[in-house]
């Protein structure tokens, strides 16, 4: 227990936040990736999860990143007769991906690595203040 | 004497030990702030006005602090008897408040200034006594 501790702390949650922000920002790249065959299904939506997990060497509950699980709702569809994946009727299928959604989420985990940030800061302070007694 | 005997810089240590502490559980709050299920946690406050009435009333060494006051904090603060839930949890079941969390690290940052200024003064206060020019 001691500041390093908090210091990892942080940055397993920190870790945690870019990781979802990697999971984001496929999803936004992806959002108009059709199927690469006829019939197939686009790109699919991925979750990231977040799990906490007690670290038992740092004797604290970090943040772990687990694996991203796709989002099982439906896909979008547009009327494109013309695109070589479209179906009989003419439609074609697109990722369940909103935008929207995804900025959301985004902004979220910004914020998140901020205040993580803010706590290394604040314990970076603190870490200062102690060696600066040496000098007194 | 050992230095670290004296009564108010061992009650500066303790002081600085938790606030280190509870520096260590709001950074644990803080990265778990997106875990669903994740409750919020905080030390108890140690009552610190008594704790330096029992340093100043006896001349007892550093070491009573530890144990004479049932309310001292405990030495894990995983076993949830502090853990604390200011704000309602939302529908991940996490109870984490972000800005609550913010609002106590600087706190813990500025007490803990407090108490390395006042560490710092005490032993420029006994350079003093001694014969030397403080700082």
């Amino acid at each position: 227990m001691d500041f390093s501790t908090s210091m990892s702390v942080a940055a397993s949650g920190m870790r945690a936040q870019s990781e979802r922000m990697k999971v984001i920002s496929e999803n936004i790249a992806n959002a108009n990736s059709t199927a690469a065959t006829t019939g197939g299904d686009p790109y699919r939506r991925q979750i990231s999860t977040i799990k906490s997990e007690f670290d038992r060497q740092l004797g604290a509950t970090v943040v772990a990143v687990g694996k991203p699980l796709p989002d099982t709702s439906e896909f979008r569809s547009q009327y494109d007769p013309g695109n070589p994946t479209a179906d009989k009727q003419g439609y074609v299928k697109l990722p369940n991906v909103n935008n929207l959604v995804e900025i959301m989420d985004m902004r979220e985990a910004q914020r998140s690595y901020e205040a993580d940030l803010t706590v290394m800061d604040a314990t970076k302070t603190m870490m200062a203040r102690t060696v600066d007694l040496l000098n007194k | 004497m050992d230095v670290s005997n004296i009564p108010l810089l061992s009650l500066l240590k303790d002081r600085m030990a938790w606030l280190s502490q509870r520096q260590d559980v709001l950074s644990q709050n803080v990265a778990n702030a997106d875990t669903p299920g994740y409750a919020a946690r905080d030390l108890k406050p140690v009552d610190f006005e008594q704790a330096l009435r029992n340093v100043t009333s006896s001349s007892n060494s550093a070491g009573a602090l530890m144990t004479d006051d049932p309310r001292h904090m405990a030495l894990r603060p995983q076993s949830g008897d502090g853990a604390t839930a200011d704000f309602p949890s939302n529908s991940t079941g996490n109870s984490v408040s972000l800005e609550d969390e913010m609002i106590k690290v600087s706190e813990t940052q500025a007490q803990f200034q407090a108490a390395t200024n006042l560490y710092a003064k005490a032993i420029s206060m006994m350079k003093t006594a001694i014969g030397k020019t403080g700082m």
